[in-house]
């Protein structure tokens, strides 16, 4: 949750969207989309690809307009000053491979009324804080992958945005640039700036967000804290691989102590049990001969999900948005 | 508006910065022009011996250097305004949009690149045109007047191209769909200017085409300006001026107020 002893911007909400809806051509969309952003919060928008993050961001962006319900920022409807206070991180890489690091942030502050000394001081924290400060005269076209979503973390942040609006910001990056990406935000957060992240990364959620909202297919399904939605698992999860198990079989391990829940999902069964160490020889000594593989964890967000969505969060993709 | 302003020169800047980086793009758009004038000019006159006396001293190189000038403007301002297109794929203009300006902003400073890249890629072909020996410029109203006139034309010319740019580019999703619609409309539009043979001798409904089609108005004017040695055979400033000028002003004025904020 918030810091308590970190202030918003304004008293306003950050970012607020109240039975907002949008169709795209062929039918994917959001629907009564109500959600209410604070200062200094990390929202997370979890669900799979397809879900309708990306279009509840670009709501809130103002990329697109709801057709239904209303978006407002710091109070307001959407428009300049709005944008002036947002900071945007798209999902894919968004950089001109000629341009060198320094020039894409010079020409992003520019274009935010940043001028003089103060911009090319701010170009060179930001680059230092995010690792690129050697890299700062190479061309983008040089970059990794990672230095490249580092660069687009550092453009959002340059005007000090009051909403910072991430689509999957760390997606597919190593360990080293998603910490240091967060670290980075993680200034800007204790400011007071409000997040809301995209992502289908359970754990990220689960380390970084204050509140975690899961979409499923157009609709807001679940939303609270990362411990309030883990709250109700039992200890371990089991994932088990076991094509074509009966139900009677199912309902007999439901009813077993120490288990929690029993889930299927195509070949597999998930269960929520107290010690793995005591549900797992059981379980091959009555079945061992029809499952074919098994894999213990510590219960997670993602367990959460599957418990509140009924499937996998991996398995429920759809075609990107 | 100074904020405006502040942000269209900035991007007017980064445009200007990565062609100067691309340098095949420079040094085509020079090349090309000088090749034609010398392959095709010298094939004409010497093999073709043409007669018309629009064509002084049956010098087609001389001739065919205005129809080059407007050539470089076209190719190198709607090579400019693809740029839109890389930026669009590569995300940095979703990036841009996401800025406090309007996208009327944004885009006027990106076509205020291609413009200003069009002008001058056709009047280094101008200096390149005075200097070489072989090529007689009349500037039958003087060379200042001539070369200030040949300015205006070029810019309101890359005006023009770049309002039909944008408001193609908003329509067309592609870069390869912008580029065959362009050659599709550009090629005819130029072979049929008036750069590579004079109207006035063609058959009729040749010339009925060829003034339909604003560029020609835009070579007409070039020729006035700096090769023809008389204003007979030549549609004149005034009507060439309006044309292209109104054009100009409309085209971009629509291009630009059909710019949408997502990109």
């Amino acid at each position: 949750m918030p810091d308590p002893g970190s202030e918003a911007p304004d008293s306003a909400l950050p970012a607020q969207l109240s039975g907002a809806a949008f169709a795209w051509p062929g039918g994917r969309g959001v629907a009564e989309i109500d959600l209410a952003v604070e200062g200094g919060e990390v929202v997370t928008l979890l669900g799979p690809n397809g879900a309708g993050k990306s279009t509840i961001l670009k709501m809130l962006s103002g990329e697109i307009s709801p057709q239904a319900g209303e978006v407002t920022i710091f109070g307001g409807p959407h428009g300049r000053e709005a944008r002036r206070r947002i900071g945007l991180v798209l999902q894919e890489p968004s950089t001109d491979d000629l341009m060198t690091l320094r020039e894409t942030l010079r020409l992003h502050g520019q274009l935010f009324g940043l001028k003089g000394s103060s911009l090319k001081r701010r170009c060179a924290t930001l680059l230092e804080s995010l690792g690129l400060g050697e890299r700062a005269n190479d061309r983008c076209e040089t970059l990794s992958g990672g230095l490249r979503r580092r660069l687009d973390i550092a453009r959002a942040l340059l005007h000090e945005p009051d909403l910072l609006l991430l689509d999957e910001p760390t997606l597919a990056l190593d360990p080293e640039s998603s910490r240091a990406i967060w670290d980075t935000l993680h200034e800007r957060i204790s400011d007071g700036a409000a997040v809301v992240v995209c992502s289908n990364d359970t754990v990220e959620a689960e380390s970084n967000a204050d509140r975690v909202v899961i979409v499923n297919e157009g609709r807001i399904v679940a939303e609270d804290t990362p411990s309030n939605l883990t709250a109700g698992l039992l200890h371990d999860a089991l994932e088990l691989d076991w094509p074509n198990a009966a139900q009677e079989d199912v309902a007999e391990i439901g009813s077993w102590d120490g288990v929690g829940t029993v889930l299927r999902a195509e070949d597999q069964l998930l269960l929520s049990v107290v010690n793995s160490a005591e549900i797992v020889p059981r379980l091959f000594q009555e079945y061992g001969s029809q499952i074919s593989g098994v894999r213990i964890r510590e219960s997670s967000l993602r367990d959460a999900w599957f418990q509140i969505v009924g499937r996998p969060l991996n398995s429920a993709a759809g075609d990107s948005e | 508006m100074i904020d405006a302003a502040y942000a269209s020169f900035a991007l007017l800047s980064r445009d200007l910065r990565a062609v100067a980086r691309s340098r095949s793009q420079l040094y085509s758009s020079l090349l090309f022009p000088l090749m034609l004038l010398a392959l095709l000019g010298t094939g004409v006159s010497s093999g073709l011996s043409p007669t018309s006396p629009r064509i002084i001293d049956g010098d087609y190189t001389s001739f065919l250097a205005p129809g080059m000038i407007a050539m470089t403007a076209l190719f190198s301002s709607t090579f400019s305004s693809a740029g839109f297109y890389r930026d669009r794929e590569s995300g940095l203009l979703r990036a841009m949009l996401a800025s406090p300006h309007s996208a009327q902003t944004i885009l006027f400073g990106k076509a205020l690149g291609a413009i200003l890249i069009g002008t001058i890629q056709a009047l280094a072909v101008l200096v390149l045109a005075v200097v070489i020996p072989g090529i007689d410029l009349a500037w039958q109203f003087g060379w200042l007047g001539g070369v200030a006139t040949v300015v205006v034309t070029i810019l309101a010319l890359n005006f023009m191209l770049s309002g039909l740019s944008l408001l193609l580019a908003v329509r067309i999703k592609t870069m390869q769909g912008f580029h065959l619609i362009m050659n599709l409309v550009l090629f005819p539009l130029f072979f049929l200017s008036g750069a590579f043979f004079p109207l006035d001798a063609v058959p009729t409904w040749l010339e009925v085409i060829g003034y339909a089609n604003p560029l020609t108005y835009a070579v007409d004017l070039l020729h006035y300006a700096s090769y023809a040695d008389s204003p007979d055979g030549l549609i004149g400033p005034l009507i060439d001026g309006l044309v292209l000028g109104g054009l100009a002003v409309l085209l971009f004025a629509v291009g630009l107020r059909r710019a949408p904020r997502a990109a």
